[in-house]
């Protein structure tokens, strides 16, 4: 166990591509945790996804040993967080595991988005922020101006922000030194019973969950049972340790240090981001502040393009879900897509990342249906029903009222794009609740908005329509009535469930028409007239035609023709096949995705 | 359907690899002659003594029926034309009625080479005609003018030869009544035989690139269905009857040659970017490497002057089993009026198919055969390709 005193948790927070990555590398590297040998990039970002989008998905943990210029050694826990929006929490909770952050700001860039969303959120934490200037190698680097905006608008003296420069490694050894300065040591009683945060977990195929945590107060070693407080469960400990980033295991963990633990659970959903872990026996009362249970937000169906994957699917989705509790499924079943599931998710980014890990780790092609959100239906009959999917709609006869879940929206921006905002947030049925200068730059708006708003593409709307400025965050304020009804589109006269979302009646009719012309678009001329509508209930809102193909022949074939026409046909029909046929019409993909991307 | 037994070919075709320039919609392998490295002698011998290896190979025509020069521009080769007709003629054993066809351009032919043709044995020339608007074969890239064209197709008939003309529609910027203009110059030649293509744009060549960039409209698929079912009108009031997707005859003028390549029929293919196909024991014989349970081979010679013009020319094959060839020979045979008969399509396995695209309208089973209707003309690609994948 280390002496307190000498413990410094921290984490790095970033704007996307402000260079988080290479800096934690090269303190890797500078503390010789990791070999150069052993160097690879962006280390600590162990999925191929996080690498190639430069986002964190999992939150990290390392311990690195820095021998400070007052010459002790330090025990650095550097704790890297997830980058976006839909993980707000699970960042919270790695924040709460730390006493300090580096802010690092691009010399060139400048303050963006998410810096302003990142520094508040640490400044919410109570945490100690020291900026850093990073890249001033970079030609356009211009560290006076981005020293002043990091004053201006973030209202952290700038003045002695560390400069340096992640690919050279100039300015790293300063930034540990203002880590050991100006970051507080943890403070906790290491005569009180063993209480730490759990701040991940993660699933090893041969020990079980390992949960990384924090400890605040008392001691944790091998062979005590524990107790996890949110979810009542209690069990062993097998092993304690640390990462570096490999993990090595230690006698003990004490007051302030980071590490894991080896708990020999085999459920995932046991050990909860946030909850605390004690003795089982006389151990703390009080669980630490913050927790919350991790409760999937959006929700779509994934289908297995060829219907010989679903297995595949649903064995790739159960070893998803070891190191990803909050992943939620269940079976569905359509006419058009055939078997599937209906999976639940903490966001879009989240369920972008999920089907492509599913796609790339697992060889699958899918298809996802429009994302949802859940709706409560309540019928005449005086029960409600809970919506996850479309299919799930009452009839409109028997729809007594709907709801759906609510947000309290935060949007910073620049003033500039306040009109902006304003109007994005208005097309989306937000109402307007305050708004106020944070500085002369930043302004601070907030909006009260249908979650289902916000996961039809509001986030890249925000960052089109700002130049990439507004930052977002929003939480979750209950449900609230809302006149909602499910919208079918027919083709040929027949109902494509995978085709069919709950939608605002309000904007039921701008949205059927703008989906059925965009699917005139999309589906290919057929061999007959495809009329495509969309319908609520009964009552048909909009329709397009597809006119029927008239000429469609290889008109040249003579002998030298013959194999190269054949394969012309072969790869058109394999083109076909591609596609789903719903009665005797053939939809291609695309049109399922379309509607994942309506803007009105 | 194929003979197991060395069903020697009885039709030869010749690829004569030679253009006065290249067209802009033209993927044919062929080369303007400051490009071609042998002078035009020296190619007329090259691709006799070509076809002369067949015989050392073993698999020599004993006989033939039919033999097509193409191109390419045969008549590029001038007088050379002549003499590579009459030696092939004399060499695969031309039958006393055979179909001798060359194709010809406008611009290379005159009454002189026509008559010595005649005199070579050939009876059929092939005109490409293409339009007959000279702004619309300026924008193909034609080296002839329409009037050259009218000339050129009355000197074949005053050569003696069957004519046949071909003509293109749904060019960029080209409207139906352009199209009819066309169509009734072509019918005023008189031929007995008449192909009409749609444009088809091939990618890397350079109509294709100015429609994609929009220097050129793209032709309307719908305007082109219009304009093929005015073509098969107004010829059917000539007297010219479709026999094929593409082509109509006067009843006795049919292409012998082509309907070879439609029928199943073996063909020896002759020159660089030629194409031939055996049976699997001819082929054999003349020393290709064939698996057992292959039935019909495929070869394509090497579009390349250095390595498709030798005796050993470099060629690509494709093996066909015996019921891929019944598909093939299903959906070639479909290709013409008069259909195939129920025997072919269950050899083929295809009847089920064939029910299928009745249905919905694209063929007609009657009298014991299976064949397109006239919606099925128009949407050819879905009967071709749903019989071919057999399903």
């Amino acid at each position: 166990m280390t002496d307190p005193t000498l413990i410094r948790n921290f984490s790095i927070i970033a704007h996307i591509d402000h260079g988080k990555s290479t800096l934690a590398d090269r303190v890797l590297q500078l503390t010789h945790t990791v070999a150069d040998r052993d160097m690879q990039e962006q280390l600590l970002d162990s999925m191929d996804i996080e690498r190639e989008r430069g986002i964190t998905i999992k939150a990290q943990a390392v311990r690195v040993m820095y021998d400070a210029d007052d010459g002790k050694e330090y025990q650095l826990n550097l704790i890297d967080t997830p980058g976006h929006v839909d993980f707000t929490y699970e960042v919270s909770r790695s924040l709460a595991a730390c006493e300090g952050v580096i802010l690092v700001v691009d010399a060139a860039q400048g303050v963006e988005a998410q810096t302003v969303a990142n520094a508040l959120m640490a400044m919410n934490a109570g945490l100690e922020i020291i900026p850093l200037i990073n890249k001033i190698d970079l030609p356009a680097a211009d560290p006076e101006r981005v020293r002043h905006e990091i004053e201006e608008g973030l209202s952290i003296p700038a003045d002695e922000a560390v400069l340096a420069s992640g690919k050279t490694g100039e300015g790293v050894r300063e930034a540990l030194e203002a880590v050991v300065r100006l970051v507080p040591h943890p403070v906790g009683d290491p005569d009180a019973p063993f209480k730490a945060l759990i701040f991940d977990s993660y699933f090893d195929a041969y020990r079980g969950v390992v949960a990384l945590i924090r400890v605040i107060d008392g001691s944790v070693s091998k062979g005590v049972k524990i107790k996890m407080m949110a979810s009542a469960t209690v069990t062993d400990v097998e092993e304690v340790g640390v990462r570096r980033p490999a993990n090595v295991p230690v006698e003990s963990l004490g007051v302030g240090e980071v590490g894991y633990l080896i708990t020999g659970l085999k459920d995932p959903a046991l050990v909860k981001v946030g909850d605390t872990v004690t003795l089982a026996r006389h151990g703390a009362t009080e669980q630490l502040p913050g927790y919350r249970e991790a409760k999937p937000m959006v929700f779509t169906g994934l289908f297995p393009i060829d219907g010989d994957q679903y297995p595949d699917l649903r064995d790739a989705l159960e070893r998803l879900q070891l190191n990803d509790p909050a992943l939620l499924w269940e079976p569905e079943s359509s006419h058009a897509l055939g078997f599937g599931f209906r999976v639940g998710f903490l966001g879009l980014l989240h369920m972008e990342v999920v089907k492509e890990r599913l796609e790339r780790e697992f060889g699958l092609e899918l298809l996802a249906t429009a994302p949802s959100v859940e709706y409560h239906a309540f019928r005449t009959k005086g029960d409600m029903v809970v919506v996850h999917s479309p299919q799930d709609m009452p009839d409109p006869g028997h729809l007594e009222r709907t709801e759906e879940p609510y947000l309290k929206v935060t949007v910073l921006v620049p003033p500039d794009y306040v009109g902006a905002v304003m109007e994005l947030s208005e097309q989306r049925r937000g109402t307007f609740k305050d708004m106020q200068y944070l500085s002369a730059t930043t302004v601070e708006l907030h909006y009260e908005m249908p979650l289902s708003e916000l996961i039809m593409d509001f986030f890249d709307q925000l960052k089109s329509r700002t130049k990439g400025y507004a930052s977002l965050d929003y939480e979750y304020i209950g449900y609230r009535e809302s006149n909602l009804v499910k919208l079918d589109i027919l083709l040929a006269g027949k109902a494509v469930d995978a085709l069919s979302f709950v939608v605002h009646r309000d904007k039921a009719y701008a949205r059927g028409k703008v989906l059925t012309e965009k699917l005139r678009e999309i589906i290919p001329r057929q061999m007959f007239e495809v009329p495509i509508q969309a319908a609520i209930g009964a009552k048909i809102i909009s329709r397009e035609t597809v006119r029927a193909m008239r000429k469609d022949v290889i008109a040249k074939c003579y002998g030298g023709d013959i194999s190269r026409k054949r394969k012309l046909l072969e790869k058109q029909k394999a083109g076909k096949k591609r596609m789903k046929s719903v009665g005797s019409v053939e939809i291609p993909q695309e049109a399922f995705m379309a509607i994942l991307k309506v803007d009105e | 359907m194929s003979d197991a037994g060395a069903t020697l070919p009885r039709h030869v075709y010749v690829h004569v690899p030679l253009c006065r320039s290249k067209c802009s919609y033209c993927d044919f392998f062929s080369l303007t002659p400051d490009r071609l490295p042998v002078t035009p002698e020296a190619l007329v011998d090259a691709l006799f003594n070509q076809a002369r290896v067949w015989t050392e190979r073993g698999v020599a025509p004993a006989g033939i029926d039919t033999l097509y020069v193409g191109g390419g521009t045969p008549t590029m080769l001038g007088e050379g034309l002549a003499t590579l007709v009459s030696a092939l003629a004399i060499w695969a054993g031309a039958e006393p009625d055979a179909e001798i066809t060359i194709e010809a351009n406008p611009e290379s032919v005159t009454p002189e080479m026509l008559e010595l043709l005649a005199m070579a044995g050939v009876t059929r020339v092939s005109l490409g005609v293409q339009s007959l608007d000279d702004a619309e074969l300026a924008m193909l890239g034609r080296a002839h003018v329409a009037s050259r064209a009218i000339d050129a197709a009355r000197w074949v008939t005053e050569a003696g030869l069957d004519l046949s003309v071909d003509v293109m529609c749904g060019l960029p910027g080209q409207s139906v009544a352009d199209w009819r203009r066309t169509l009734d110059r072509a019918v005023a030649t008189n031929a007995g035989h008449t192909s009409i293509y749609p444009l088809s744009l091939e990618a890397g060549t350079p109509l294709a690139a100015a429609v994609a960039i929009g220097d050129a409209p793209e032709p309307d698929p719908d305007v082109v269905a219009d304009m093929l079912l005015e073509a098969a009108a107004v010829l059917k009031t000539s007297g010219l009857l479709r026999y094929e997707t593409a082509n109509y005859a006067r009843p006795g003028h049919e292409s012998r040659h082509n309907t070879a390549y439609w029928t199943g029929a073996p063909y020896l293919g002759v020159g660089p970017g030629a194409h031939g196909m055996l049976t699997a024991a001819t082929a054999r014989e003349a020393g290709f490497i064939v698996a057992d349970g292959v039935d019909r081979v495929r070869y394509a010679i090497a579009c390349s002057v250095e390595t498709g013009l030798g005796i050993m020319p470099e060629v690509t094959v494709e093996l066909l089993d015996e019921g891929e060839s019944a598909r093939e020979d299903a959906m070639l045979g479909l290709r013409l009026t008069r259909g195939i008969d129920e025997g072919l399509a269950s050899r083929a396995g295809v009847t089920e198919v064939l029910e299928g695209l009745a249905a919905d309208g694209l063929v007609v089973h009657a009298d014991g055969r299976w064949a397109t209707t006239e919606r099925g003309w128009l949407l050819g690609n879905e009967v071709f390709s749903r019989v071919w994948a057999g399903e």
